[in-house]
C-alpha cells in the first residue's frame, strides 16, 4: 500500500481530497503547512489548522505540521517585492507552488516516508509517452493549471490530484456529507498572506510610497496617485478620478505605468485602444515535457481566468519568447504570467515583461 | 506502545474501578447536609488526608484545583495585589509560570529570570542576586519535565526565607518519581496534578504553608475553605487521593523499575548509535525520564516515523498549528538549534516492561539506519 502525505490547508478541497485517497486504500497522512508568521487577525492558520484536524480526526489519520516561513519570506515574498518595486504585477502563489509546496514540501513529505504527495488543486495530470503531464481541472471555473505552470517532471509525477475530475459543488457535497465543519467555508481568494487586509495598507509596510500625478495618453493631467505599485493594468476601480460617465467617453482604465516620471497612465473607456495588445515578450520560460511545442496555433491564457486565446510562440533566446494573438488581449499586465495550452493540456509558461502591437 | 509518562499516564485501573463506583454512586452534593451529601464530603476528606500523607502536610494545607496549571495560576495571582509582587524564575518553568508572569493580566508584577546551567540546574547565587526589596516569592520547579533536572528547592529554600521571600515549587513530574515532602523541602507552596500518577485529568492540588498567603482563585459557594469555589469533582478528587497513596506506597518499587528501564535503553542505544547525547543532570535527575539528542535527525521525522510503528514518545518542541520551534527548554541550556531539533523524550512508566523497550530499541535502530 503506497503511502501518500495530503497537504492539508483547512479547506474543503485538500479535505475531500484526502478522503478519496482513503477510498481507494492508499495509507494516507495528512500534512499542515505554515508559510507565514504573523498572529494578528487577518491571519488564518489557527483556524485553518483547526479545521484541518477536525478533518484529519474524522478520517482517523494523523495531522502533522510544518512551517516554511522563511523559505516562503526568502524565496517568494522578497520576489513578490521587488517585482512591486519594479512597478511589475507579481504572482505569489505561481512562485509558492514551484518553490515552496512542490518543493520543500514534497521534499519534507519524502523524507517523513511518503511514496508520493497529494493537494486538492483543480488539475489532473497523467503519463503519456513516458512524460508527465498535466491537465487542466475539469470544472471550467476552478481549473487552477494556471498557477502549476511551473511544475517539473519529478514534481508532477510525485503528485496525485485527487479531486481534478469533480466540480466544486461536489467537493462541498462529499465533505458536507462525511461530517466535515469546513464543507461550507468560503474559498480563499487574493494572495494568502495578505488575506481580507486592505492592499495598499499592507504594501505600505514594505515598500515606501512615491505619490505623483496621473495623466491621460496625451498627457494632460487628470489626477493624482498614491503610488504607482498599487496599481494594476486595466484597473477600473480605485483610481479617484471622479466622473467620466458625465462626458460620454466612459469610466478610466489604468493603460500603463511611466516609472521613469512616476506618472500613472490614464485613458476612458473598456474599448480605449491603448488596453488591448496583440504581441508580448516573457522570460523565465519554462516547459512541463522538458522541450518547446513543435505545434503551432497553441493557445494562452494572460492571467487566471483570462480565456484561452489564439497564439503563436516565437523563440527569442533560450529563455525568452514572443508571443502574438490572434486576437488582441485585454490589459495584459507584466509580472504576471502567460500560460499554454494544446486542448486541456497544460504545456508551461512564462514570465510576462512587455505587451505592445507590432 | 507508550513512552510518553511525562506527559501523562494512564489510570491506575484500582482508580479507574474506584472512581467508576463514585461517579455511579455518590452523586450528592458535598454541601448537602443529608446523608448522600455527607458521604461525598467524607470521600473528599479521606482523599485529601491520603495526599497529605503522601507529601507529609497537614490535611488542611491541601485545595483541590483542576490541575498543576491552575495552582500555579493561584499562587502567582495571590501575589499582585501584595507590596512585594516580584517573583523570581527561570527559564525552563512550564508556561503555567512563564505566561502568567508575562501576560497584560499581571501588569504590576514584574519579575526576572535566573539562568540554569547546560544541565538544567539553576544557580543558587544567582537567584540571590536577584532578590530585591519587592521580592515576594521565588518559583522553581521541582524537577524539568523535559530533562528531568532535579532543583536545589532545599537549598533555596534556606537561602531565602532569610529574606523574607516565599518559595512555590511545580512538583507535577514528581509524585512517585522521588520524594515529595513538604516539610523536608520547607516550601511555602506546592502544585500537584494527579494524571501525573496514574490519576485522572483535570485534578490537583496546591499545598500552602499558611492559608492568609493565598488569595481565592474561584470565587463562588465558598468551597475549599473559601480559596476555590465551585462543586467538587468528587470521582476525580477520590481518584487523586488513591493514585497517591500507591504513588507513595510504592514509590521505591516504581523508581527502581523506571531506573533499570532506563539503563536497559541507554546501553542498548549507545551500542548501535554512539553520537546519542543525553541531556539533563544524569546524575541528579527523575528517573525514568531521558531527553536524548540524535544528531543528524529531525525529531519531527523520528517522531512521525515512531508514531507509524505504534510507538509513542514526544519531542522537546512544542508542535502547533504548523510550527515545530526549538524547545526554550532545551535552549536555556545552551543546546544549538540543530541538536535542539533533533532531540526526543521519552519517559516511561508503570505500564512499561523490558520487552517493550527492546522492541522501542530495534525500531529505533530501523528508524535511524534507514
Amino acid at each position: 500500500m503506497k503511502r501518500i502525505t495530503v497537504g492539508m490547508s483547512g479547506g474543503v478541497d485538500s479535505a475531500v481530497a484526502a478522503s478519496i485517497l482513503i477510498e481507494q486504500g492508499y495509507d494516507v497522512e495528512g500534512l499542515f503547512m505554515k508559510n507565514w508568521e504573523e498572529e494578528s487577525e487577518y491571519c488564518s492558520a489557527e483556524q485553518d489548522y483547526k479545521d484541518a484536524l477536525q478533518v484529519c480526526d474524522i478520517l482517523d489519520i494523523p495531522l502533522r505540521s510544518v512551517n516554511f516561513a522563511k523559505e516562503y519570506w526568502d524565496r517568494v515574498f522578497q520576489h513578490f517585492l521587488d517585482e512591486y518595486k519594479k512597478g511589475r504585477t507579481p504572482n505569489p502563489d505561481i512562485l509558492c507552488n514551484t518553490e515552496i509546496k512542490f518543493k520543500e514540501f514534497l521534499n519534507y513529505a519524502k523524507d517523513l516516508g511518503a511514496d508520493k504527495i497529494a493537494t486538492g488543486h483543480y488539475v489532473r495530470n497523467k503519463e503519456m509517452d513516458g512524460k508527465a503531464q498535466l491537465l487542466k481541472g475539469l470544472d471550467p471555473g476552478k481549473d487552477q493549471s494556471y498557477f502549476l505552470y511551473g511544475l517539473n517532471q519529478h514534481q508532477i509525477s510525485s503528485t496525485l490530484f485527487p479531486i481534478g475530475n469533480l466540480e466544486k459543488p461536489e467537493v462541498r457535497h462529499r465533505a458536507e456529507k462525511l461530517g466535515f465543519d469546513n464543507f461550507d467555508k468560503k474559498d480563499s481568494v487574493g494572495i494568502c498572506f495578505i488575506g481580507k487586509r486592505d492592499f495598499k495598507e499592507f504594501l505600505q509596510q514594505y515598500i515606501p510610497a512615491q505619490p505623483g500625478i496621473i495623466v491621460n495618453s496625451n498627457g494632460i493631467k487628470v489626477g493624482e496617485h498614491d503610488g504607482l505599485m498599487y496599481y494594476t493594468l486595466g484597473q477600473r476601480k480605485g483610481l479617484g478620478i471622479g466622473g467620466g460617465h458625465s462626458n460620454g467617453d466612459g469610466a478610466w482604465y489604468v493603460l500603463d505605468k511611466d516609472l521613469t516620471n512616476n506618472e500613472l497612465i490614464v485613458g476612458q473607456g473598456h474599448e480605449h485602444a491603448g488596453l488591448y495588445q496583440k504581441c508580448l515578450t516573457a522570460s523565465e520560460i519554462h516547459w512541463i515535457s522538458g522541450k518547446a511545442p513543435e505545434n503551432e496555433n497553441l493557445k494562452a491564457k494572460i492571467r487566471y481566468r483570462a480565456k484561452d486565446a489564439i497564439c503563436n510562440i516565437t523563440e527569442l533566446t533560450e529563455k525568452t519568447i514572443s508571443v502574438e494573438f490572434e486576437e488582441p488581449r485585454f490589459a495584459i499586465a507584466p509580472g504576471q504570467s502567460v500560460v499554454f495550452y494544446e486542448d486541456d493540456v497544460c504545456l508551461g509558461g512564462a514570465v510576462i515583461d512587455k505587451a505592445f502591437n507590432s | 506502545m507508550y513512552f510518553d509518562h511525562s506527559a501523562t499516564t494512564p489510570l491506575h485501573p484500582n482508580v479507574l474501578d474506584l472512581m467508576h463506583t463514585i461517579q455511579k454512586d455518590v452523586y450528592g452534593n458535598p454541601s448537602s447536609i443529608h446523608r448522600l451529601g455527607r458521604k461525598a464530603r467524607s470521600l473528599i476528606e479521606i482523599s485529601r488526608k491520603q495526599i497529605a500523607k503522601a507529601i507529609n502536610s497537614d490535611p488542611t494545607q491541601i485545595i483541590f484545583t483542576s490541575g498543576g496549571t491552575e495552582a500555579n495560576n493561584q499562587v502567582l495571582k495571590s501575589f499582585i495585589q501584595s507590596e512585594k509582587n516580584h517573583v523570581v524564575t527561570n527559564p525552563i518553568e512550564h508556561p503555567a509560570i512563564l505566561k502568567v508572569l508575562s501576560s497584560n493580566s499581571s501588569p504590576k508584577m514584574s519579575f526576572d529570570l535566573v539562568p540554569v546551567n547546560e544541565k538544567g540546574r539553576v544557580s543558587v547565587v544567582e537567584i540571590e542576586s536577584k532578590i530585591q526589596e519587592k521580592t515576594g516569592l521565588i518559583s522553581i520547579m521541582l524537577a524539568n519535565n523535559e530533562v528531568g533536572t532535579i532543583q536545589p528547592i532545599k537549598e533555596i529554600v534556606t537561602l531565602v526565607h532569610q529574606n523574607g521571600v516565599s518559595v512555590h515549587t511545580d512538583a507535577v513530574q514528581c509524585l512517585g518519581k522521588m520524594p515529595v515532602d513538604v516539610k523536608d523541602l520547607d516550601v511555602d507552596f506546592l502544585s500537584l496534578s494527579a494524571h501525573k500518577f496514574y490519576g485522572p485529568k483535570g485534578i490537583g492540588i496546591l499545598y500552602f504553608k499558611n492559608k492568609d498567603d493565598l488569595s481565592p482563585f474561584m470565587l463562588g459557594g465558598g468551597q475549599e475553605s473559601g480559596l476555590r469555589a465551585g462543586t467538587e469533582n468528587i470521582a476525580s478528587i477520590v481518584g487523586m487521593g488513591l493514585a497517591a497513596e500507591i504513588a507513595s506506597d510504592e514509590l521505591e518499587i516504581h523508581i527502581s523499575k523506571l531506573k533499570s528501564l532506563e539503563s536497559q535503553f541507554k546501553t542498548d542505544l549507545v551500542s548501535f548509535f554512539p553520537d546519542a547525547i543525553f541531556n539533563g543532570d544524569l546524575k541528579n535527575k527523575l528517573p525514568g525520564l531521558l531527553s536524548v539528542s540524535f544528531p543528524g535527525h529531525r525529531s519531527d521525522i523520528l517522531l512521525a516515523k515512531l508514531d507509524r510503528g505504534g510507538f509513542f514518545v514526544s519531542s522537546g518542541s512544542a508542535c502547533g498549528a504548523g510550527d515545530v520551534k526549538p524547545s526554550p527548554v532545551l535552549s536555556a541550556m545552551g543546546l544549538t538549534n540543530e541538536i535542539n531539533i533533533s532531540t526526543l523524550r521519552f519517559s516511561f512508566g508503570s505500564s512499561n516492561n523490558s520487552e517493550q523497550v527492546e522492541r522501542l530499541l530495534s525500531e529505533l535502530h530501523a528508524i535511524l539506519t534507514d
